[in-house]
């Protein structure tokens, strides 16, 4: 086609490869989540436990600011395991709040107007549009869970007058594999319930309760049954042992609610994969009739 | 090689047989694809699309399988469903622009074809405008609008004057005739309206209950039934209609001077003039009855029938 002359002209020129076409899918995705002005004030929300990190990272190790304060005010802001698991634990939740608003926007908007056979008229398969509506989630949860940690990690590694990195790099893979496996829990979570609820107010509600209604039906099979395995249904209750785990920090839960890695594996796995079901029925150009 | 071919095709869904047995070559510049509804007709799109996949036999557009090659298919095809299909939250020329880099434009390619395709289809002045916002018929010229900004080699069509008022309906299927006539695209077409077939296509698949009850070039078709004529005269019809059967024509006389007629190959219009000529008689109407589509569509509908029968006989 040519504007001046109304006509119609083939293209000829170079095509991009099936793996940019999918960075165009999280190109798209990740600027419509970006394009809410709720999505911008979410981000600065979720920064500000950041910053009064950083605030307190600065204190701990400033002799200025620690002779200020008194000896028991200075054992609070000890910068350890658990300091960075207070830390990650915080920027972890509100980066659920941040995706139940996000998500939706990323999937709700091809549901809602019949884009599907459009999209995947084109050369891109189902797995492929999926994974570019995941990897715009990924990134933006990105920013506010392992990003700003591993930032604050290098920034007490920089501040602290002892060695202290090399003696504590335990943590850093404890927020990078911590923020990883909630990140890819939550992102596929919030793609599966998206594609099924059209409404995205009606969506942002149905991820905060499918994270938070299982985990009240657990610990009621578990306060009845008199069992610790009802914590399975309880996604917080694991995924905070994961992290306590990775990043070396004193557990602080009842011992007798003891769950091994294994249990806790295989329930985060299947709940991936109820949610790669729930995808695979919705996500199609064409919706088979049965009966 | 055909633009599309099939070969004993059976697509199943949901332990229900769409189509069945569908063999068939498609060469044509423009291809109709007819049917009551019902009849497969989208079914057969989503297959060559590679949305089904065959149960039995093969599907392939440009030699390429449609299962096995339907990412090699898409890029080289264009694809305007029937139903509303886009994201209305975008801007048309947005819109246009994502699914142009989703067939594989580099991003500015995309954006300079997407405001041209947003032009040619006649959205130009409206393309900053959210799709949201258009008019049925407005949507209708972006989801061409996208099918066209890659520049693929076929265009599927599926219903495309569907929900359109006369005026866009028209403007609809010039932009069609246009896009045929600029060559570089071949066209399948989706419809049940017989008329948009018949202005558009030169050969057309006509589908009943997932067989395939024609396949023919329509112009062809036309050619060899446009023997039967009906004429009104003045003079001395009878007279005239003895001269005309001794050409060989199978004529009958009905008061007022008309007459119905067959010409048998060998007899030209001419030979009829001249015969009234030197007889005296006013050819005053000569209506030469062709075949329309409807004629075609129909007797494929009662052929079908006959098939259906003497199979279960």
């Amino acid at each position: 086609m040519a504007v001046y002359k109304r006509s119609y002209r083939a293209y000829e020129g170079p095509v991009t490869s099936p793996a940019e076409r999918i960075l165009v899918l999280a190109r798209y995705a990740w600027a419509e989540a970006w394009a809410s002005k709720i999505t911008i004030a979410l981000f600065i929300l979720c920064l500000v436990p950041c910053l009064i990190s950083l605030v307190g990272i600065y204190a701990a190790n400033n002799p200025l600011v620690r002779s200020l304060i008194n000896g028991k005010a200075s054992e609070l802001i000890n910068v350890d395991a658990g300091f960075f698991l207070k830390v990650l634990s915080g920027q972890c939740w509100l980066a659920l709040v941040l995706l139940s608003w996000v998500a939706p926007r990323v999937i709700t908007f091809d549901l809602a107007d019949s884009a599907l056979p459009i999209l995947l008229s084109h050369p891109i398969s189902r797995f492929g549009y999926l994974f570019g509506k995941f990897l715009a989630l990924f990134a933006t949860l990105s920013i506010v869970t392992w990003i700003p940690c591993l930032g604050l990690f290098i920034y007490q590694g920089y501040t602290s007058t002892l060695p202290w990195m090399a003696g504590n790099l335990r943590i850093a893979f404890g927020i990078l594999a911590g923020s990883f496996i909630w990140i890819i829990l939550l992102s596929i979570l919030g793609l599966a319930l998206s594609a099924w609820v059209k409404w995205r107010v009606v969506a942002t509600g149905v991820i905060f309760a499918a994270v938070f209604i299982p985990a009240g039906v657990g610990a009621i099979a578990s306060a009845v049954l008199r069992t610790r395995w009802g914590f399975l249904l309880n996604i917080p209750y694991m995924i905070t042992l994961v992290w306590q785990r990775l990043l070396g920090a004193p557990e602080h839960f009842n011992t007798d609610n003891f769950l091994p890695n294994g249990s806790i594996a295989c329930m985060l796995t299947l709940a991936c994969l109820v949610c790669f079901a729930m995808l695979n029925q919705r996500i199609r150009a064409r919706e088979v009739v049965r009966g | 090689m055909g633009v599309i071919d099939l070969k004993d095709l059976e697509v199943r869904l949901a332990n229900r047989v769409v189509l069945n047995g569908l063999t068939g070559e498609l060469r044509g510049k423009a291809i109709g694809l007819l049917g009551p509804n019902g009849a497969g007709k989208s079914t057969l799109i989503n297959t060559l699309l590679g949305f089904h996949r065959p149960t039995k036999g093969t599907a392939s557009v440009f030699g390429l399988d449609s299962h096995l090659n339907r990412a090699e298919i898409r890029g080289k095809v264009g694809y305007m469903p029937e139903n509303d299909s886009f994201i209305g939250n975008m801007s048309g020329v947005r819109f246009v622009r994502y699914m142009a880099e989703l067939a594989g434009l580099p991003p500015e390619v995309a954006l300079e074809r997407a405001h041209e395709a947003l032009f040619y289809v006649g959205l130009g002045e409206v393309r900053y405008r959210k799709v949201n916002s258009y008019s049925l018929g407005m949507k209708q010229l972006v989801k061409l609008a996208q099918a066209l900004a890659h520049g693929p080699r076929l265009l599927i069509l599926d219903e495309p004057t569907n929900g359109l008022d006369p005026v866009a309906r028209l403007r609809m299927l010039q932009l069609i005739k246009d896009i045929r006539k600029e060559g570089s695209i071949q066209l399948l077409i989706s419809s049940h309206l017989l008329r948009d077939i018949d202005d558009t296509c030169d050969e057309v698949l006509i589908l009943k209950g997932g067989h395939l009850a024609a396949l023919c070039n329509i112009e062809e078709e036309r050619r060899s039934n446009r023997s039967f004529m009906e004429l009104e005269t003045v003079g001395a019809t009878e007279r005239f209609s003895v001269s005309v059967r001794g050409l060989g024509c199978e004529c009958a006389v009905f008061p007022g001077g008309r007459i119905k007629l067959i010409l048998p190959e060998n007899v030209e219009v001419r030979d009829l003039y001249v015969i009234a000529s030197e007889q005296g008689v006013q050819i005053r109407r000569m209506n030469q009855r062709r075949d329309s589509l409807e004629d075609i569509f129909l007797r494929a509908m009662d052929n079908d029938k006959e098939r259906i029968a003497n199979g279960r006989l």
